[in-house]
């Protein structure tokens, strides 16, 4: 008999994951990833990056001119703004959510909160501008640039945020890995390019808009496969990299694939998040005359991206104590004699 | 780590649970385990009870995730506190203790820790069978000492 086989962790009779941040935190991060990575795409876009731009569409409510098509671009930091409440709501004492910024030298959760505040801040002011179309603001155009420059790294910064806050606990194993920070910034920057794609098809759908519509929807459709690919490939080898450390990163590993937490992660995070948006695009790129093809994989990539932050919350898992371990073995001992 | 500590014997906890309802008693007046400082972890099936309260680490991960400084080491003994006051109850000291240490008060809607009853832990006082004593940090290993030097001499009486 394999004593190993037997191990509490082994058979997943013993763990317990961490019960603490559940899925409130999961949308927080989600929403505060999501809005930054749909802020960094838009504000590409909003560069030209891409070689096409929306075309202008000037309303004018109460005399002020509104820049719809820049409004489909740039409404990442109203989501961060929604998903901050969801932190707040967490917390025990709500009132007091404002002395969450004390402790900057070390505490990542209060780096944080500046790191949002800010990018809320900034990121809305970004966006009023473009929105509204204020000419005096943005001269002389070089601060207006650095500016919007300094939105973008703060954006970067808020999607990294999501990750290291995770990975500043540094007795899960499953969290404590550089390749979650990055794991997060490519999902981030996924489901933000398919928020910015939904929004912008919303647009058209919403004024029949043609002119290069299209073609900056299919651009950014390339962009976002691109994304999806590399969020796989990180995930694998985040898993891979993992699995392949003993204890409890392992075991983490192991709940989520074959765990209590199998259904999350082979429906919610493959099929939902990886692999049924791939397949989806692939359908809409032969048959473009269908858009809801589009619109069902992006709720899906969406969805997907939420359950990847709830799945590795959910399999948190502490590393193993010195006592813990002790436990095992004498467990073990009294199986195998129960067994001679 | 300086002063008094509570040293934990498991060899001679019987897992009654009493030292779990005096100290929620102390702290919050209602006898309500949940609410403890300290918790007994059982193995039934092994017949092992291990009384978990805080370690008072050198280095807190406890201390160096809390966004408030709610959760701080005291100058004088270098223990590690919570101040109730400044807590809001994020839980991440929770996630961070490697031993489970803090806990979540969900009466008072804060992480709570032991400190020790200011001086006079009521889990040492009303331990009957002294599975859990407090003493000073330099006096800790001097029980261990003991046992292991009546062993020696039960082996050398034997061998003359």
């Amino acid at each position: 008999m394999n004593p190993a086989a037997n191990l509490p962790t082994k058979t997943l009779k013993f763990v317990r994951p961490q019960r603490e941040w559940r899925w409130g935190i999961a949308i927080y991060l989600y929403l505060a990833g999501m809005g930054a990575g749909s802020f960094i795409i838009g504000m590409f876009t909003h560069w030209n990056g891409f070689g096409f731009s929306l075309p202008p569409n000037v309303v004018t409510l109460w005399g002020i001119p509104f820049e719809l098509s820049k409004a489909a671009l740039l409404w990442g930091p109203i989501l961060v703004a929604i998903g901050a409440p969801f932190l707040i709501l967490d917390l025990g004492k709500k009132l007091k959510f404002y002395t969450a910024c004390l402790n900057p030298r070390t505490s990542w959760l209060a780096r944080g909160f500046f790191i949002l505040s800010i990018f809320i801040v900034v990121g809305l002011i970004v966006f009023t501008v473009a929105v509204i179309s204020f000419q005096w603001i943005s001269h002389p155009p070089v601060f207006w640039r650095l500016f919007e420059v300094i939105s973008v790294i703060f954006a970067f910064a808020t999607a990294i945020y999501t990750g290291i806050l995770l990975q500043s606990v540094k007795y899960v194993p499953i969290w404590n890995t550089p390749l979650l920070p990055i794991l997060f910034l490519a999902s981030a920057l996924s489901t933000g390019s398919m928020g910015i794609i939904l929004t912008t098809m919303g647009y058209g759908l919403l004024l029949s808009q043609g002119g290069s519509f299209p073609q900056l929807v299919n651009i950014l459709i390339k962009v976002e496969q691109v994304f999806i690919l590399l969020e796989a490939w990180v995930f694998i080898s985040y898993l891979v990299s993992k699995y392949r450390l003993k204890d409890q990163g392992e075991t983490s590993v192991r709940l989520l694939v074959a765990g209590d937490l199998r259904f999350l992660f082979w429906g919610g995070i493959v099929c939902v998040g990886f692999i049924f948006p791939t397949v989806l695009e692939y359908l809409y790129s032969n048959f473009p005359q269908y858009p809801v093809l589009l619109f069902a994989t992006g709720v899906l990539l969406l969805a997907g991206g939420f359950f990847l932050r709830l799945g590795l919350l959910a399999s948190g898992i502490k590393e193993q104590l010195p006592m813990h371990k002790l436990i095992e073995m004498k467990m073990n001992m009294s199986a195998l004699q129960r067994r001679e | 780590m300086q002063g008094k500590v509570i040293v934990v014997d498991h060899e001679k906890c019987t897992g009654c649970r009493l030292c779990e309802m005096v100290c929620s008693v102390f702290h919050t007046g209602a006898s309500n385990p949940s609410r403890s400082r300290i918790k007994v972890v059982k193995w039934e099936s092994e017949g092992f009870y291990l009384p978990v309260t805080c370690q008072n680490c050198e280095k807190p991960f406890c201390v160096e995730v809390c966004p408030t400084k709610a959760c701080h080491q005291d100058a004088e003994n270098q223990r590690v506190l919570i101040d109730k006051d400044k807590c809001i109850g994020c839980k991440t000291c929770i996630v961070a203790c490697p031993f489970g240490a803090p806990s979540f008060d969900h009466v008072e809607r804060v992480s709570i820790k032991c400190d020790y009853c200011d001086g006079n832990p009521q889990c040492v006082a009303f331990c009957d069978i002294k599975a859990l004593t407090y003493l000073d940090v330099d006096k800790v290993n001097i029980p261990k000492k003991r046992e292991i030097s009546l062993k020696y001499s039960e082996l050398m009486r034997q061998i003359k």
